[in-house]
């Protein structure tokens, strides 16, 4: 019923928004959200899988996605809480500790 | 009748999530931003009703609308992160952000062209929907029970780095 392309392209297309929202954006919660709108980009590519292939293992694929994506977000909350305590109103720009 | 339904929702909701996308990569200000992020969490759980992934559906909601998204909301207002409104918002980075997006698109183009992925035929239709709870469920205590403990652990390990790297400095 559902055109798995149109499903793949739409999925392309949120990776490729999502992406660009990564590297654009200067917030670095909203870069993390970026991050999440890539994950779901692929959950939507594997359930389109799952469906055509009749198939239950890409949904628990995404199942596993969606996991990672709450860990990533506890740690990556928790580094921007750190950074924000010892230097407040940081800026991704500023962050060069770590550049060679 | 039902086919042609189900194709409009399906690209209704395709472009409703497209264009919260946009909207959630673009506003300004970051509440606005979560709250169009929520829209598309929801119109992709709406994609993963029309693709028979019902289980898929509702871990969407819970755990990504309810839990991660309140999670990233609660960080905003706790931290009163300056606002981006003031310098320009995609500085001074956006023409590679516009190649990575441009070289994405060729790349998915140019392997759509090859076709070197066989996107197999579906293997039969009989049985219970591959997106039923007891179908998922067995599969994920059987055959996949260790990827399943192994995920467990990591969102032990996430838990507990988190606490870590947040925790202040008492004794220092």
């Amino acid at each position: 019923m559902v055109p798995v392309g149109a499903c793949l392209g739409l999925s392309a297309v949120l990776f490729g928004i999502g992406l660009a929202g990564f590297l654009g954006r200067r917030n670095v919660i909203l870069m993390l959200v970026s991050v999440e709108v890539m994950l779901n980009a692929v959950n939507v590519s594997l359930a389109a899988f799952s469906y055509n292939l009749h198939e239950s293992r890409g949904q628990i694929l995404a199942l596993f996605v969606i996991a990672v994506a709450a860990a990533e977000a506890a740690i990556g909350l928790g580094l921007v809480l750190a950074l924000t305590r010892n230097r407040p109103g940081i800026s991704v720009e500023q962050l060069t500790q770590l550049k060679w | 009748m039902a086919l042609l339904a189900g194709q409009s929702v399906f690209y209704y909701l395709a472009a409703a999530s497209i264009a919260s996308a946009i909207l959630a990569v673009t506003r300004a200000n970051p509440v606005h931003s979560m709250l169009w992020v929520l829209a598309l969490f929801i119109h992709v759980a709406g994609i993963f009703l029309l693709v028979g992934a019902e289980f898929l559906a509702a871990v969407q909601i819970i755990v990504y609308a309810g839990a991660i998204l309140v999670f990233y909301l609660f960080f905003l207002m706790l931290l009163d992160l300056p606002s981006e409104s003031v310098g320009r918002r995609f500085g001074a980075h956006w023409p590679l952000c516009a190649a990575a997006g441009i070289i994405f698109v060729a790349l998915a183009w140019r392997a759509q062209l090859t076709g070197f992925v066989p996107i197999a035929q579906p293997v039969s239709s009989e049985g219970p929907s591959p997106g039923s709870l007891a179908v998922i469920g067995t599969a994920l205590f059987t055959e996949f029970a260790l990827p399943f403990e192994i995920a467990s652990l990591i969102l032990l390990a996430a838990i507990v780095g988190a606490v870590v790297v947040a925790k202040r400095e008492t004794d220092a």
